[in-house]
């Protein structure tokens, strides 16, 4: 149930059996359904989510309709609207679950409590906020500065099990293409 | 709040957990119902189905897994059986709301099985140290969920317990099946509102209220 987001934690901060235990007792443990919200716009985003599996997806939508992907969450990523998360203002970002899910949820409260009590979760934290840092520049360079090609091949080598396990028009929708521009693109790619 | 949060209804099958789930149906709310062991809620959620086809209701036999998807837990189920079921879903049901509707009656109704001192929801605080047990629905009887107007007023609902933002979600629920929520205080206010329905259920039998009787609180 936890075996992932303790792994992953030990990787950066090694815990001790207690401080394992410390943790687990603020921890909400939670399965999803494929299609299921954990997060409506509008809401407030009361928890960050780590999937221990399956995989998630934060969106917005425009007056439209039109679903715009921000990110993807598949097993051992953490995924939330950060900004409604830490203001407590309405999400912006609908979250929801691309396939059956278990998940686990560290609350706002959870997580003041867990920093007081094992101080070197701050540097978890730390890392994670770091890491999803350089992933958003890294998106943002590549789609302000890259051609549509490139940046297709650059996000199949990222990320290479994202793209075997959501489907095209979502990819589509995550690089800000439409379904049929990308699959032109991988027709060309293949092609080569 | 517009995300569907889901309920967990164990005990369903009851004269309780089905008056509930009848109720919670018509709201915002996904539920997963749960029976006894040699039961199944399938027929309940059918009916509630057919009655609102924009439901979403389902009939899950394992009370653990549903602990896990849901959001919030009632136990719907006798006292006795409590203690038991807290330790199937301890686990799962970790930070979780978790609502206690006991009232643990002794067995000539003219009594309360638990000491002075606690009461059936702090029992299961103690069982569920990790979860946000609040005392809710326990002042109603399952006959007025139908009608929750009583001589004309909207009957009171008391909720207790420790957790405010937990209180609020409560009062949210407690609001959608039609009665009036009122937050009474901490936890351990749940010794007075378990008090006050062996209160009513002895009135009720000596008047013959036909179970058509509530709480109200009068004010200006
Ligand atoms: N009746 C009222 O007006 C009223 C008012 C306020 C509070 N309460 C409280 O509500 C609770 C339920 O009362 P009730 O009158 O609804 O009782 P009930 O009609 O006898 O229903 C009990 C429910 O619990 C289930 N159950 C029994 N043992 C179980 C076990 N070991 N594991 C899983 N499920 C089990 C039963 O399933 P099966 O269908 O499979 O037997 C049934 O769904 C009690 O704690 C009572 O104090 C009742």
């Amino acid at each position: 149930m936890y075996e992932l987001f303790f792994k992953s934690l030990n990787e950066k901060i090694a815990l001790t059996k207690e401080e394992e235990e410390i943790i687990k007792s603020y921890l909400t443990p939670k399965k999803l359904r494929k299609k299921q919200y954990l997060l409506q716009a509008g809401d407030v985003c009361k928890a960050i989510a780590f999937v221990e599996k399956g995989t998630l997806r934060a969106y917005s939508t425009d007056e439209k309709g039109n679903e715009h992907i921000i990110q993807f969450a598949l097993e051992g990523w953490t995924i939330s609207d950060l900004y409604s998360f830490i203001t407590g203002e309405p999400a912006q970002y609908h979250i929801d679950a691309l396939e059956d899910s278990e998940i686990v949820l560290i609350t706002k409260s959870a997580q003041d409590e867990i920093l007081k009590r094992v101080p070197k979760y701050e540097t978890y934290t730390r890392m994670q906020l770091t890491g999803a840092y350089m992933a958003m520049q890294r998106r943002l360079t590549s789609i302000i500065s890259l051609p549509v090609e490139e940046r297709y091949i650059q996000f199949i080598s990222i990320y290479p099990d994202i793209a075997q396990r959501v489907p095209q028009h979502m990819i589509a929708s995550y690089m800000g293409l439409k379904p049929e521009t990308l699959s032109r693109i991988r027709k060309k790619i293949a092609s080569k | 709040m517009q995300t569907k949060q889901t309920v967990s209804i164990i005990g369903s099958t009851g004269n309780m957990g089905s008056a509930i789930a009848r109720s919670l149906a018509k709201g915002n709310y996904r539920l997963l119902l749960l029976s006894g062991p040699n039961n199944t809620a399938d027929s309940l959620a059918d009916e509630i189905k057919s009655l609102n086809p924009g439901a979403e209701v389902e009939s899950i036999d394992c009370c653990y897994n549903a602990s896990w998807e849901a959001d919030i837990i009632i136990l719907a189920i006798p006292f006795g059986e409590e203690f038991a079921m807290a330790e199937k879903i301890r686990e799962v049901a970790n930070q979780k709301i978790v609502i206690s509707i006991a009232n643990p009656l002794n067995g000539t109704y003219d009594g309360l099985s638990t000491s002075p001192d606690t009461s059936a929801a702090e029992q299961l605080q103690k069982l569920l140290p990790n979860s946000k047990v609040v005392k809710a629905f326990n002042t109603s009887f399952s006959t007025n969920f139908n009608q929750p107007v009583l001589a004309g007023k909207q009957t009171d609902a008391f909720i207790a317990g420790d957790d405010e933002e937990a209180l609020n979600l409560v009062s949210d629920l407690v609001e959608t099946t039609g009665f009036n929520p009122l937050i009474a205080g901490p936890l351990s206010m749940s010794r007075t509102l378990e008090g006050m329905q062996l209160l009513l259920v002895q009135l009720n039998i000596k008047n013959e209220y036909n179970w058509q009787a509530g709480w109200k609180i009068l004010h200006n």
